[in-house]
């Protein structure tokens, strides 16, 4: 039945026939909105993805043979030295590259090409900077055809979800970073994506910042529970909101090692949590100085 | 207002009342002739001699004839160059046809465009409104190609990710992005056109401004050139204001201040 409901919705990321799925978006809101998991699984799966860049003369080869599997609704954390090619998995895994060989596959289907169902955040929150709030959130519902009776309805209880009620009708410069983060962060999770693809969404920020955010973050995810890949440069953020980690290595980035963070954090796993209380926990510091341990040695490699 | 702009404001009467002051000083000190810069009240005379008619020619017609002229060839321009901006920018094999000859036209400088624009349109409407057009068009494509060019990749990204086609790509996040880039092509365009008619009708027109220039100049009549020149100035300075005015309400979320 899965694998069924799985190339269904293949087709409709490929060639979106028209009734067949349903457009993809509007089935995307209907099956989330529905039991998506009776529909589709949302699990990632990395099969000897290799990528290479072609530049004059020179080939950079940015991923070699990673392997990896993410189930649903996990939150998996990447993090590795500077250009081993996070960046790079995160653009394959949302269809805006392709992997010189090997697959990427979400619910079994190799993933072909950008979509809602798999959201992007930026750490420069990217957001239209000609657009209200209310308008950057709108902007993938409304171009996916649904109903502004449905819109607004949506669009308030996001916008209420991330406490930015009054600031509806503010341009994107008028707000702090991380008030801009959220915008970016509900215009994501409204489109109720299958996969949520975070490349530093809080680097830019500052540490009190990044820290509400963090927890922010938790909270959103919780209700919805998309499948997360999350790319840091903090450590101690990998391991506060992790489900597992993978630490890859330098250029050629592999996987060098997968932490299960879920074993440590126990059953209601710390990030329901204050940070503050559960950085002060020694089965925290002892993974997260494990953590970096493992990525320090690979920078060090390099020089 | 604020305070700074206050500021400003104040420096620009300064520097303009300076020019005038010394304008006063030179020719009441009698060392300039008349003819070399004639003195403010000549110049007055010259104005109330071209509200009476000069050479026969109604004094609304100067504003009509420069104005429809400019009007005519600064709006073809925008018809005609902006698109060609943003379609040479979208579509790459477009660029590589059309943008070889753009470089080559483009180093033509406008008024040289006159006497061919004369041979195919004639000296009414159609010529000089073409050399109008010619010079305003550069300034709509570039800024527009640029504007286009320079749409920042993540949003383009964060709209592809989002479900955008390539169409609302196109018109909702393209072009929004590069609208205050547009803009300023446009502001340009206009100052262009502006000067551009004023260099038209030098060589060849029956009124407007360029016309009363070049007759004050052939009767050696210095004063109604200065009339010229001064009204082709504020004429300038009022319609630079007034587009910036219309600028910022099309482009709120570049305000800098709320
Ligand atoms: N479009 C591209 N063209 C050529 N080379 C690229 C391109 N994108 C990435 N690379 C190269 O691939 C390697 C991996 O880049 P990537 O951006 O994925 O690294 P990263 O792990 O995200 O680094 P950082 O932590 O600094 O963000 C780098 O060596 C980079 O120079
Ligand atoms: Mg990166």
């Amino acid at each position: 039945m899965m694998r069924a409901a799985a190339d269904c919705g293949h087709a409709a990321v490929d060639l979106q026939p028209p009734g067949d799925c349903g457009a993809r978006a509007v089935a995307g809101f209907r099956v989330a909105l529905g039991s998506r998991s009776i529909v589709m699984t949302n699990d990632l799966e990395y099969e000897n993805v290799v990528m290479e860049f072609r530049g004059r003369g020179a080939t950079v080869r940015a991923l070699d043979t990673f392997n990896f599997h993410v189930a649903e609704s996990e939150f998996v954390v990447v993090v590795g030295p500077s250009g081993c090619g996070k960046s790079t998995l995160l653009h394959m895994t949302a269809g805006l590259m392709h992997p010189t060989a090997g697959r990427v596959m979400l619910g079994g289907s190799i993933i072909t090409d950008p979509g809602p169902d798999k959201a992007i955040v930026f750490q420069n929150f990217s957001l239209f900077p000609w657009k209200s709030v209310r308008s950057n959130i709108d902007f993938g519902l409304r171009i996916n055809g649904m109903p502004p009776a449905e819109r607004n309805e949506l669009i308030d209880r996001y916008i209420k979800l991330i406490g930015l009620d009054g600031f509806e009708n503010h341009y994107p410069r008028q707000l702090s970073g991380g008030m801009q983060q959220r915008v970016a962060i509900a215009r994501s999770f409204v489109m109720r994506p299958r996969v949520l693809l975070m490349d530093e969404p809080f680097a830019a920020l500052d540490a009190q910042n990044r820290q509400l955010m963090q927890e922010e973050l938790v909270r959103i995810w919780s209700a919805q529970r998309p499948t997360v890949m999350f790319i840091t440069h903090s450590v101690e953020e990998a391991v506060f909101l992790a489900d597992r980690i993978v630490v890859i290595s330098r250029r050629p980035g592999r996987v060098k090692k997968v932490l299960d963070v879920t074993a440590v954090a126990g059953a209601s796993h710390w990030r329901m949590d204050p940070f503050e209380d559960v950085i002060r926990r020694p089965d925290f510091q002892e993974l997260r100085a494990e953590i970096w341990g493992l990525v320090k040695s690979e920078i060090q490699l390099r020089s | 207002m604020g305070r700074q702009q206050l500021q400003r404001t104040f420096y620009g009467l300064v520097s303009i009342g300076g020019i005038i002051a010394l304008w006063v000083y030179l020719t009441g000190s009698g060392r300039v002739t008349p003819i070399i810069l004639p003195p403010p009240a000549d110049v007055l005379e010259g104005a109330i001699d071209i509200y009476r008619g000069y050479l026969s020619v109604p004094w609304y017609e100067h504003f009509r004839a420069s104005l429809v002229v400019m009007l005519t060839g600064y709006f073809s321009a925008i018809a005609v160059g902006v698109p060609i901006g943003v379609a040479i920018a979208w579509w790459r094999p477009l660029e590589v046809v059309l943008s070889p000859l753009l470089a080559v036209l483009r180093p033509i400088p406008p008024p040289a465009w006159i006497p061919l624009a004369i041979l195919w349109f004639g000296i009414g409407l159609a010529g000089k409104a073409f050399i109008v057009f010619v010079a305003a068009v550069v300034p709509c494509i570039m800024n527009s190609y640029l504007a286009i060019k320079e749409t920042p990749q993540e949003l383009l990204v964060s709209a592809r990710t989002l479900g955008a086609s390539q169409r609302t790509l196109l018109f909702e996040v393209a072009l929004p992005s590069g609208l205050p880039a547009i803009m300023t092509g446009l502001r340009i365009a206009l100052g262009t056109s502006w000067a551009t008619i004023v260099a038209a009708e030098l060589v060849v027109s029956l009124a407007g401004f360029g016309f009363l220039i070049m007759n004050g100049y052939r009767n050696l009549e210095s004063q109604i050139v200065m009339v010229g020149m001064i009204a082709v100035a504020v004429i300038g300075f009022l319609m630079n204001w007034a587009f910036l005015l219309i600028e910022r309400r099309l482009v709120p979320w570049r305000e800098t201040d709320d």
